[in-house]
């Protein structure tokens, strides 16, 4: 029995979908998704001149009556796809509780997950963070493995703080093979820090894709007016600061232009981008959302 | 402008209490958030003093607006509409003497009063009062400013106590008669409330004070010429005290005590064998708040020997009265009283007569006739039994009661107030009484012959009364109010004060009522001279500390026509709008401050 909102329901809808790729990999085995190899896929690539011993099945018979002239049609390989998905399960991802904002972040990749396991492709989950017991699942394939993702990501307890770009270098020393890279955090990180993590996963001949989740708390701070002594929940480090309209609205300004930082550099660096607020139906976002910046097919 | 209760204006001090709120509020709260990426700009207004930190909203300013408005409302501030006609009533009592610093609160007084009418306009007239001896005008005429100011300086208090005045009725009738603007009654009583016309002004703190209750100068015995002083010395303070007692006659120091007086009480101390003077003086040694009532002056008594005139148609039954030792008797008829010299008697005795008019001396009334003035005689009485008495009385201290049994009575029903001193069940056998400082006794039963030790009862009661009258033949002081009743005076008589006043009396005067200072009085009748010690005597006003309140109630509309227009009405009102508006303008109201702030954010 999966929990909320894994419903049979929802499940079937999201069975509907499919990883959108913008290139080509190498894969395992035949699947859907396009190879830079040649291969016996229905999809017609090219042609080349005949040489002995090649299939006589591929011979273009048309262009041989045209100009007497033997052509083989080369096909595309389909391969299948691996999917790498990678969660921050940092302190910030716990504010203002787990519940509020990592357990949706974790049902968003799990249902990217079963999008992927759906497909008989393959998916790893892997949970960014400092601390040691954070770690990177098996690959799942087949629909049924949902629950494992489901129970590897609920299993998780974010804390800790969180170095993006060395964390991934740490993640990516064990990936063989490229695929679809898909980053779930809140990026409240300086734009050096996201910015060499998402370049070191560039660095990897992965496409990537960027989900950006936030809680209505971080975005419209809830304080009463006055002096605050703020608390970083994953350094602990401690600032004065006095809360009022103007405060508010600065921080609202500082947060807009930050996120307009993360999306403007993704979209030059050919990421996908989307921001998901955690009250917010998940379905909504899903459904929504991810198709219309070209996540799925 | 001016405030009918300045005190509320205290509660200004009160307003920067209105900041504690603010700073609390500002106290920085804890508050863990995902990240502080965003909120990492130094701040200087986040300091962590509360003052720095401290930043007030517009409604702060609201707020202490509305709360200085209320209190200013509730000093009832009120604008002077005219006040082109006051009266001053200046409290010249005793206890203005005090000392507050350097200064008498009549002093303080006199100050108060140049101050109220040098802010009159110079068309304005005041008129000054002062309230003792009585309530009077000092002038017929009312007086502008100037010259009010010059004789303010000119009064003087003195030694009497508070007239007993009901100020809201006296005062207020008085405005309304007089038609004063205002009327100001300067004192040392603090009020209980305010009018818009009536006005109290206090003046002086309340003090701790010891005074000289009583001083008497006596002599020992009805025999003898040895003389005793005793005196008694009141606390009123707080705290015990020993203080020395000092007594002086003939300019020089005779004897000393010390005393200890615990507080809120009294202590007596006795002098015997010092020797005979005009007058003494007995003081104590402490400074206090009220110097009048340190010391006391006494006359000894004038005669040594008891004198007593004897008015009796039966003469035998009195003659036994010269078996006393130090009473000396005179006997006349009845009918011989009116043309007998009734002059240096201390004591007269009315056997089964009476006077037409009560005798200016002391006077003993022994079964007088049914026509005498001062009781009414019911039916004789065999051997009555004495069923209650006075006590404890010098009259009827020592005697046997239950042994006392005159052979006949006759109840007494008085015709003038009287203290009943014996009872039996068919009525009164004795009353006492005293007219004009002098004593009167009537017996309804026969006491004469005196038989010493063969009817003791008897004997005692008579010597008890004769020692009653010794002792109220004027040897006693006189307080300071009271009139001082001396033989009528001859021609070319004059009376000394202790201010050194020569007053010269009319012939034929017994008396002279003006005794407002403490001292000595001398009676000058050529060579002759008489001296009465008048001595100031009044708790309340020697208990400084509590001084009793005068209430003052708010007049009707129909008693007095108001000089002042009221603004603290409108005051209150524009409170109520401000209020109105910080209830709407407030997003967070200031009741949040203490304690039912919001659930904190995170």
């Amino acid at each position: 029995m999966l929990p909320e909102p894994f419903t049979s329901q929802y499940l079937s809808q999201l069975e509907t979908l499919r990883l959108r790729t913008r290139k080509e990999f190498l894969g395992s085995q035949t699947g859907s998704y396009s190879s830079p190899r040649r291969g016996t896929s229905l999809e017609f690539a090219d042609y080349r001149r005949y040489s002995p011993g090649d299939d006589l099945r591929y011979l273009d018979w048309g262009i041989y009556a045209r100009t007497d002239r033997l052509y083989i049609k080369l096909f595309r390989e389909e391969v299948d796809l691996f999917a790498y998905i990678f969660v921050d399960a940092s302190a910030s991802m716990a504010f203002p509780s787990p519940r509020e904002k990592f357990l949706p972040a974790s049902h968003i990749a799990a249902s990217l997950a079963y999008v992927v396991l759906a497909n008989h492709d393959h998916v790893k989950l892997h949970l960014l963070g400092n601390s040691v017991n954070h770690a990177a699942s098996p690959f799942y394939r087949g629909r049924r493995r949902i629950t494992d993702c489901i129970h590897f990501m609920t299993s998780a307890d974010p804390e800790g703080p969180l170095e993006l770009a060395p964390v991934l270098a740490e993640h990516l020393r064990t990936l063989r093979r490229p695929g679809k890279a898909i980053l779930i955090s809140d990026f409240l990180m300086p734009p050096t820090s996201y910015q060499q993590g998402l370049n070191l996963l560039r660095g990897f001949n992965l496409d990537i894709a960027v989900i950006q989740v936030l809680t209505r708390q971080e975005v419209d701070p809830p304080f009463s007016n006055g002096g605050l002594r703020l608390v970083d929940s994953e350094t602990n480090a401690e600032i004065g600061f006095q809360w009022d309209a103007a405060a508010q609205q600065d921080y609202k300004a500082r947060l807009a232009q930050h996120n307009s930082e993360i999306r403007s550099f993704c979209h030059q660096s050919g990421i996908h981008y989307s921001l998901y607020l955690t009250d917010r139906e998940l379905d909504d976002f899903v459904f929504a959302t991810l198709p219309a910046i070209g996540l799925f097919k | 402008m001016e405030f009918l209760n300045p005190t509320a204006l205290y509660g200004l001090l009160a307003l920067p209490l209105l900041l504690i709120p603010y700073l609390t509020r500002q106290k920085p709260r804890r508050v863990v958030f995902s990240s502080l990426l965003l909120f990492n700009v130094p701040d200087k207004r986040a300091g962590g003093r509360p003052l720095s930190r401290l930043r007030l909203p517009p409604i702060f300013f609201l707020q202490l607006l509305l709360l200085a408005l209320v209190i200013v409302a509730l000093a009832e501030p009120v604008f002077s509409v005219r006040t082109s006609r006051i009266a001053v009533v200046l409290d010249n009592s005793a206890s203005m003497q005090t000392l507050f610093g350097q200064q008498t609160r009549f002093a303080l007084a006199q100050e108060k009063v140049r101050g109220l009418l040098s802010d009159l306009g110079p068309a304005a007239t005041a008129d000054l009062y002062l309230t003792v001896p009585r309530l009077e005008k000092v002038r017929g005429t009312s007086l502008g400013p100037v010259e009010a100011t010059r004789i303010v300086g000119s009064l003087t208090s003195y030694d009497l106590p508070d007239a007993p005045i009901d100020y809201q009725v006296v005062l207020s009738q008085m405005a309304k008669e007089q038609k004063y603007d205002r009327v100001y009654l300067i004192t040392d009583h603090p009020a209980v409330g305010q009018t818009d016309v009536l006005r109290v002004l206090t003046v002086g703190q309340p003090r701790d004070n010891f005074a000289v209750s009583s001083f008497a100068i006596s002599h020992s015995s009805l025999v003898g010429s040895r003389l005793e002083a005793t005196a008694e010395v009141a606390n009123f303070s707080g705290k015990d005290e020993r203080i020395k007692v000092v007594l002086r006659g003939g300019g020089a120091v005779l004897s000393s005590r010390d005393l200890a007086v615990e507080a809120g009480k009294t202590a007596a101390a006795t002098f015997a064998g010092f020797p005979n003077h005009p007058y003494y003086e007995l003081e104590i040694d402490i400074r206090d708040g009220l110097p009048i009532d340190n010391r006391r002056f006494a006359v000894p008594p004038a005669a040594q020997n008891l004198r007593i005139l004897g008015i009796s148609p039966r003469p035998q039954a009195l003659n036994s009265l010269r078996s006393i030792p130090g009473v000396s008797l005179d006997i006349v008829a009845p009918q011989e009283y009116d043309k007998a010299d009734r002059s240096g008697y201390s004591l007269e005795i009315f056997h089964y007569s009476t006077p037409a008019v009560p005798p200016a001396n002391p006077a003993l009334f022994v079964l007088p006739p049914d026509n005498n003035p001062l009781a009414e005689l019911a039916k004789p009485v065999s051997r009555p039994i004495v069923s209650s008495w006075r006590e404890p009385h010098p009259l009827t201290r020592y005697v046997n009661f239950a042994l006392f049994r005159p052979a006949f009575s006759r109840p007494l029903k008085p015709r003038v107030s009287a203290e009943a001193i014996i009872e039996s069940p068919a009525g009164l056998l004795a009353l006492a009484m005293e007219r004009r400082a002098v004593r009167y006794l009537v017996l309804g039963f026969e006491i004469f012959p005196y038989l010493g030790r063969e009817n003791l009862p008897v004997s005692v009661f008579t010597l008890n009364l004769l020692d009653w009258f010794f002792h109220g033949s004027g040897a006693e002081p006189l307080v300071t109010g009271a009139p001082i009743i001396f033989s009528a005076a001859q021609q070319g008589s004059f009376l000394l004060t202790p201010r050194g006043d020569k007053i010269a009396l009319e012939h034929g005067a017994n008396s002279f009522p003006a005794t407002h200072f403490q001292g000595l009085y001398q009676i000058q009748r050529g060579s002759h001279r008489e001296l009465f010690a008048v001595n100031f005597e009044n708790k309340n006003e020697s208990d400084l500390r509590q001084p009793t309140p005068i209430p003052i109630r708010e007049a009707t509309a129909a008693d007095n026509v108001s000089a002042l227009f009221s603004i603290w009405p409108y005051l209150l009102l524009i409170s109520l709008i401000l209020l109105f508006v910080e209830w709407f303008v407030n997003p967070r109201p200031i009741r949040s401050a203490f304690g039912l702030r919001s659930p904190p954010a995170t």
